[in-house]
Order: structure tokens, then C-alpha cells, then sequence
């Protein structure tokens, strides 16, 4: 989709600032939510990204990165039929008088699941079917933009690019975010050059490699010979 | 002037280590940041030498080692600051625990 | 913000978590430290705000100094990344090692979010998750690079690597001159995680780094 998160060469933000900012406690909170959800399947990462980026513009741009995560959360949580909204809000009214109905809650064999989350990760990587190209082909990526996820980039869309480098097939974001399956297949580095990214005002030799699926790339013309 | 982390308290070894994961301190909850924190700056203060400290802490690590008890790493610095505390008459556990109670009871809310 | 140690207490008879009352006990003691006037608030959040940032050699500072000090090591890294660190133990992600040389220097966003390679190197600091390092690091990295105190020649090649995949990337900084008498473990002290990300380089002592 055309959303607001895919930043990639927008122009009007300043400075890299460095600021450390102080963590508050909810994010940690947001955090534990997001592994638990994760460890026992309610939503997938794709569908996860996928959530964020459907935020309104204005609130994904003023939003902390883990006010995004909440947002998320809930989203999906609602999407997908585990808490309403108006069960949300009641709760919270409630915890806003000073009492909290919820009796506390261990749960040990989910918390080891949870903490193991990093070796446990769904492996992406999923056998598919033979990749098209190869490393040194050049190629096309899509002009159109989709209305669903997906990890083509904006700014490289319809753009000339080199396959640096076969990865292997991997589970295709833009199937598996909508419901429609893993659909693995192969997932390509591409290299393209700056200038024909960006035109007149890119610096020299910089160029920028994504790593983009078959879907998104079409054979382009070989390179003809200037002499 | 930002502080510099001193080098006795980054990278104190053994039991008495600070956690970290993948290199970061670890704070689980904020109130651990705050007690860290708290230490640090009376000990800038010259309220108490760090090696005073140091040693409470790790007296504290072994004696809860020993009892079998379940507390975590702050909860035993915690226990270690407010000894050191009382040993050097800077704090008086009945204030302690009378102020505690006004921030359970809702009758205080800020620290300052 | 790490909060993944999740200590399951046992509740007993307590109606409240015994964090909730350790933290109002902390609380407590710093009311009462400052009314003393032995302690201030706004120093305690400059201390912690430093120790977070003093970090200590992450994972992928280990495999940094390994790939230094062992070539065949480095071939094996560059080669498979996801095989080769978890020669050391540590695993979990699939990764591509892309190596800094004389006219090479590599940089790693993620546009359109900001994955991050955290196994390897803990959390993603701020500027890294900002809208401002997605966009720019891609259209004008050698600005973007010039901000963070890195002056490369033109004649230097900048690859960027947006992490679109669930492949992350992890920069192999150059070994800087001068540090052939050290060991594995002081080398691997010298690694910053802003070198692993690319918009930094390795300095010869502790010193220079900080």
C-alpha cells in the first residue's frame, strides 16, 4: 500500500538526532503483550507490520514507536475477535477508578515460551519453487502499487536494478499478511544505482540493495553495448 | 557535564555484576533504574566510598544465596543501599516505611 | 526498554505484585533522599542515562573480533552469516555479514519499518527507528554519515542495505591500525554497535570510541 511508513528517500525530515529518550514503563508492558501474542500464533509478523501501517498518517507520524506497537496490538487483537473495543474502553474506566478486576495471572509455561521467543521465531525460510534469475541479471521492478503489504519500497518501484545475490525462498509477505498463505518463493538482493533512484541529485556511488521477491521483479532488457 | 560511568561500577564482576544482555544494563522494571541510579549519585556525593558499597552488595548476594531466597539482583541491592544507608545514620527505616505508605495509600504522589 | 526477563512471582496471599511494592518502597526513598538534600532527581536520570548508553561488547562485537583475529572465520562469515555466528553460540537470525574495505564502507536502515539484527546487538537506539534516519540513509548516506562524524573520500563506495526481508544485516567493520597486539577479548571491546550498523568506525583504543 501507499502509506505513510514507506519513508524510504522522503524529503523534510532534519537532522539524525541522538537523543537518548527515557523508557516508561507501559513499553516494556507493550512489549510482553507483543511476545505473548506472537508465541501462541494470534498474528503473524506480517500481518503485524501490516497492522501499523494501516494507522492514520497523522497518528502514525506523531505515534512513539512503541505507542505503533500499541496501536497494533490492539488492532489485531480486535481484528481478530479476542477483545472488542468497548470491552477495552470498560476496563479502562475501571482501572482509571483505582480497581482492577483482573485476578493475577501466572502462567509459567508461557512465560519459558516467551522467553525463548528468539529461537523460536517461524522460520522464514520455507522450500518453494526454483528461482528465475540469477546473480548478475538485471531486472525490472513493478511500477504499480498495491493496496495490501507488501516490502517493495516505493521509491524502487519501476526501477532498474542487478541481482547481486540469490537468498533462498523465503514466505512471501504479501500473501501471508492477508491471509492467503505463506506462498514461499525466491527472494533476491538487487542492487540499484543511486541515479537511477534518484535522479540528478544523488551522490555518487551509493548504490542501495533490497532484498525484493520474484513477484516484484520482471527480466529486463540485457545491457547494449555503447561501441 | 553528562556523567562518565566509572569503570568500578560498570564493570563490577562476579556475583555482584550489573545484568546485562548482549552487552546493555538490564532494567526490568523502572524503580530498578532508580535505585541504580540512587546509589550512584550519593556515592558521587561522597555520601559513602564505593567499595563500601560494593561490599554490601556482595554480603547481601551471599547471604540471600544462602537462605535460598528467590530475590532478584535489584532487589538485593535495594536491600544493600538501605543498610549502608542506616549504618551511616542518613536514613531512618521508620521514615522509610511511613513514606512508603503515603505512596501506597495515594496520600503522596511525587517524589519531590 | 528490555522487558523480557519476566520473573513469574508467586502472588501467595498478596493481593498486589511484589514489584508494585518494591517500586513504591524506591519511590519512598527517593522522596525522602531529596527532601535530605542527598539526592537529585534530574542526576539520577542523567546516571542511568549514561550507564545505558556505556555498553559492554554486544554478541555481534565477539563475532566482529573473531572474524579479526581468523580469517577462515571471516570467509565462513561473509560466506553464511546465520551458520558462522552460530559457531560462537549465539543464533536465532538469519543473517547477511557485509564487510567494510579501503573503498567499501556499508550502511543497514530499514525503511520501511526498522527491523534490526537485536540478537547480535541488543536493542535499536533511537535514531535508528526515526523517520529521519528511514528516510535520508537511502537517498543521502554520505550526508546522513558526515552527521554522525564519518568523512568518507568520494571515491569510497556507500552500499546500502535496506532490510526488507527477514534477512538482517550486520556490518564487518574494518580492524583499525594499531591494534595487532591485542586480543580477541580487548578487540571485541573496541566494537560499537554504531560500527555494526555502519555509521561508525572502529577506534584504535576505548578512549577514542566513547
Amino acid at each position: 500500500m501507499n502509506g505513510i511508513h514507506d519513508m524510504g528517500g522522503m524529503h523534510g525530515f532534519g537532522r539524525v538526532e541522538r537523543e537518548p529518550v527515557f523508557h516508561a514503563p507501559w513499553e516494556g508492558r507493550v512489549l510482553g503483550i507483543t511476545r505473548a501474542c506472537a508465541v501462541q500464533h494470534i498474528f503473524n509478523i506480517d500481518e503485524s507490520r501490516h497492522a501499523i501501517e494501516r494507522m492514520a498518517p497523522a497518528d502514525y507520524l506523531r505515534a512513539s514507536y512503541y505507542e505503533r506497537w500499541l496501536d497494533r496490538n490492539i488492532r489485531l487483537l480486535v481484528e481478530k475477535g479476542i477483545i472488542t473495543r468497548e470491552e477495552l474502553e470498560r476496563r479502562m474506566a475501571q482501572l482509571a477508578r483505582g480497581t482492577d478486576p483482573a485476578p493475577p495471572h501466572s502462567d509459567p509455561k508461557l512465560t519459558d515460551r516467551m522467553l525463548r521467543v528468539t529461537k523460536d521465531r517461524t522460520p522464514y525460510r520455507q522450500p518453494g519453487p526454483a528461482s528465475r534469475f540469477a546473480a548478475g541479471e538485471r531486472v525490472l521492478t513493478r511500477h504499480d502499487a498495491p493496496v495490501g503489504h507488501t516490502r517493495l519500497p516505493r521509491y524502487a518501484r519501476g526501477k532498474l536494478g542487478v541481482v547481486v545475490r540469490v537468498h533462498g525462498t523465503f514466505i512471501f509477505p504479501d500473501t501471508n499478511a492477508h491471509g492467503q498463505g505463506e506462498q514461499p518463493h525466491a527472494l533476491y538482493s538487487v542492487r540499484f544505482d543511486a541515479a537511477l533512484l534518484w535522479g540528478a541529485s544523488a551522490e555518487p556511488r551509493a548504490p542501495v540493495h533490497i532484498d525484493l521477491w520474484e513477484r516484484y521483479l520482471e527480466p529486463a532488457a540485457p545491457e547494449r553495448s555503447t561501441s | 557535564m553528562e556523567p562518565v560511568p566509572s569503570r568500578e561500577i560498570a564493570d563490577m564482576g562476579g556475583a555482584a555484576a550489573l545484568p546485562r544482555k548482549n552487552g546493555e544494563l538490564v532494567f526490568d522494571e523502572a524503580w530498578q533504574g532508580r535505585i541504580f541510579g540512587m546509589t550512584v549519585a550519593m556515592s558521587h556525593e561522597a555520601c559513602f566510598e564505593w567499595r563500601e558499597f560494593q561490599a554490601q552488595l556482595i554480603a547481601e548476594i551471599a547471604h540471600a544465596e544462602r537462605e535460598g531466597e528467590s530475590t532478584s539482583y535489584y532487589e538485593r541491592w535495594l536491600h544493600a543501599f538501605e543498610q549502608l544507608l542506616a549504618d551511616k545514620g542518613l536514613l531512618d527505616s521508620g521514615a522509610l516505611a511511613e513514606r512508603t505508605r503515603d505512596f501506597e495509600s495515594g496520600r503522596r504522589d511525587d517524589v519531590f | 526498554m528490555s522487558g523480557t526477563h519476566g520473573h513469574d512471582h508467586d502472588h501467595g496471599h498478596h493481593h498486589r505484585e511484589p514489584e508494585s511494592l518494591l517500586s513504591l518502597r524506591v519511590r519512598a526513598l527517593e522522596s525522602l533522599l531529596i527532601e535530605k538534600k542527598l539526592v537529585a532527581s534530574e542526576a539520577v536520570d542523567r546516571i542511568v542515562s549514561a550507564y545505558e548508553q556505556d555498553i559492554g561488547p554486544h554478541n555481534g562485537a565477539k563475532v566482529v573480533a573473531r572474524a579479526w583475529v581468523d580469517p577462515g572465520y571471516r570467509q565462513r562469515l561473509l560466506a553464511d552469516g546465520t551458520a558462522a555466528i552460530e559457531e560462537l553460540g549465539f543464533g536465532g537470525v538469519d543473517l547477511q555479514v557485509v564487510e567494510n574495505t579501503p573503498g567499501v564502507h556499508n550502511l543497514v536502515v530499514c525503511t520501511l519499518c526498522s527491523c534490526y539484527p537485536h540478537a547480535l546487538i541488543g536493542l535499536p537506539p533511537v535514531w535508528y527507528k526515526s523517520f529521519e534516519y528511514r528516510s535520508r540513509a537511502v537517498r543521502e548516506p554520505r550526508v546522513v554519515l558526515r552527521e554522525f562524524g564519518v568523512d568518507l573520500p568520494e571515491s569510497t563506495e556507500i552500499r546500502i542495505w535496506d532490510s526488507s526481508a527477514e534477512l538482517r544485516y550486520l556490518v564487518l567493520p574494518e580492524r583499525p591500525a594499531g591494534t595487532e597486539r591485542l586480543s580477541e577479548a580487548e578487540l571485541a571491546t573496541l566494537v560499537t554497535r554504531d560500527s555494526m550498523i555502519g555509521v561508525a568506525v572502529v577506534k584504535p583504543s576505548a578512549a577514542a570510541a566513547r
